[in-house]
């Protein structure tokens, strides 16, 4: 645990990754039907995140008239958003 | 983690060790004034933020979506509380029913969230709900559970193909 | 710690809270603590009509894991600071 520290930008563990995402927009996968987008800011060893200019996309499932579910997404902007860890599900960098 | 928590001031390893035990204590370390923080640091403990709620009527929302209304008594670091006079209110569509329950322990982690009733307006009832007796409200209750077990399945088959997953697998959470 | 630091720097401030169940809630955020539950005064529940056995709270402590979000006012968080403690690891 000591030395990892110095490696630098080098990738030695999953969250190694991440750190290489600060400050860069990343797509956010979370539980409950939700996606997001946003600017790395912050995050830590539980994956909570801290993300800027965010779009949110939910996915919702309707019944139309026949009984034919349909699936749907809302999507909203937030300018600053704390993600609780326990939601996420993956966390990718988008090139 | 201790090289991580504690910042850069090497040499004085003592004062180190002393600072990381009583971080490990956690919430039940005597309080006292080390450390630089602007703010004093037993501001920030669960058991501060329960202090100021203590002898306060509250509404209690637990995990499984129950809400009992009562008097908190007593509480500990992890959340668990005691609650006087309580009483459980149960909503369905637009009506709601009390049920006197009396005294709950109730353990940190079913506890959802705690809100202190503002007594100037706890009178004012929301035109949205109207009160009905128990056994109505309990049976109309009922129907909207397996309603809503039901779509909730048909959602997550639908989802499951997109990858997605239910965000608190069992529960109601409501 | 790092998350714990952060909110503690937010105190005052006006935030939104989103809860597992979408339930929304607005309030000044008074303290927060390490497993990061929450305490917000002078709350203002969004879409209240749906959440009745929230009206006439005035103050709410909310439990850290039932939070999906926590919206906060971009003036107030400097970023960079942010990305600078993340990446020393604190």
């Amino acid at each position: 645990m000591a030395d990892t520290e110095d490696a630098g930008a080098s990738v030695s563990e999953p969250l190694d990754l991440v750190r290489l995402s600060l400050d860069e927009i990343v797509f956010v996968k979370l539980r409950g039907d939700r996606e997001l987008k946003g600017r790395l800011h912050a995050y830590d060893s539980h994956c909570n995140l801290v993300l800027g200019d965010v779009e949110e996309t939910i996915y919702v499932v309707e019944e139309d008239d026949n009984e034919q579910e349909t699936t749907r997404t809302i999507k909203k902007q937030e300018e600053m958003l704390f993600v609780r860890g326990d939601s996420v599900v993956l966390i990718s960098p988008q090139a | 983690m201790e090289r991580l928590s504690l910042n850069e001031s090497p040499g004085n390893t003592q004062q180190q060790r002393q600072q990381t035990q009583q971080n490990a204590l956690g919430p039940q370390a005597p309080m006292t004034q080390s450390g630089p923080p602007q703010l004093p640091p037993q501001m920030f403990t669960t058991a501060a933020q329960l202090l100021d709620l203590t002898d306060k009527k509250l509404v209690l929302v637990l995990r499984d979506g129950r809400k009992l209304i009562g008097v908190l008594r007593s509480w500990d670091q992890f959340a668990n509380l005691v609650l006087q006079d309580t009483i459980e209110r149960i909503y369905a569509g637009k009506l709601y029913a009390d049920v006197p329950r009396g005294i709950f322990l109730v353990r940190g982690e079913n506890v959802l969230l705690l809100g202190e009733v503002d007594l100037d307006r706890e009178d004012e009832v929301p035109t949205s709900v109207t009160k009905a007796p128990f056994e109505e409200v309990f049976e109309l209750k009922k129907k909207e559970d397996s309603k809503r077990k039901s779509s909730d399945k048909k959602r997550y088959t639908e989802l499951q193909a997109l990858g997605f997953e239910p965000e608190h697998s069992g529960e109601i959470l409501f | 710690m790092l998350f714990f630091s952060f909110f503690k720097t937010l105190t005052n401030q006006t935030v939104t809270i989103e809860l597992k169940n979408d339930i929304r809630i607005r309030g000044i955020l008074k303290s927060v603590d390490q497993y990061l539950n929450i305490k917000l005064d002078d709350i203002e529940v969004l879409d209240l009509d749906k959440y009745p056995h929230l009206s006439s709270i005035k103050n709410m402590f909310i439990r850290g894991s039932v939070v999906r979000y926590v919206m906060l006012p971009r003036s107030e968080v400097d970023v960079g600071l942010l990305e600078d403690a993340t990446r020393r690891g604190e």
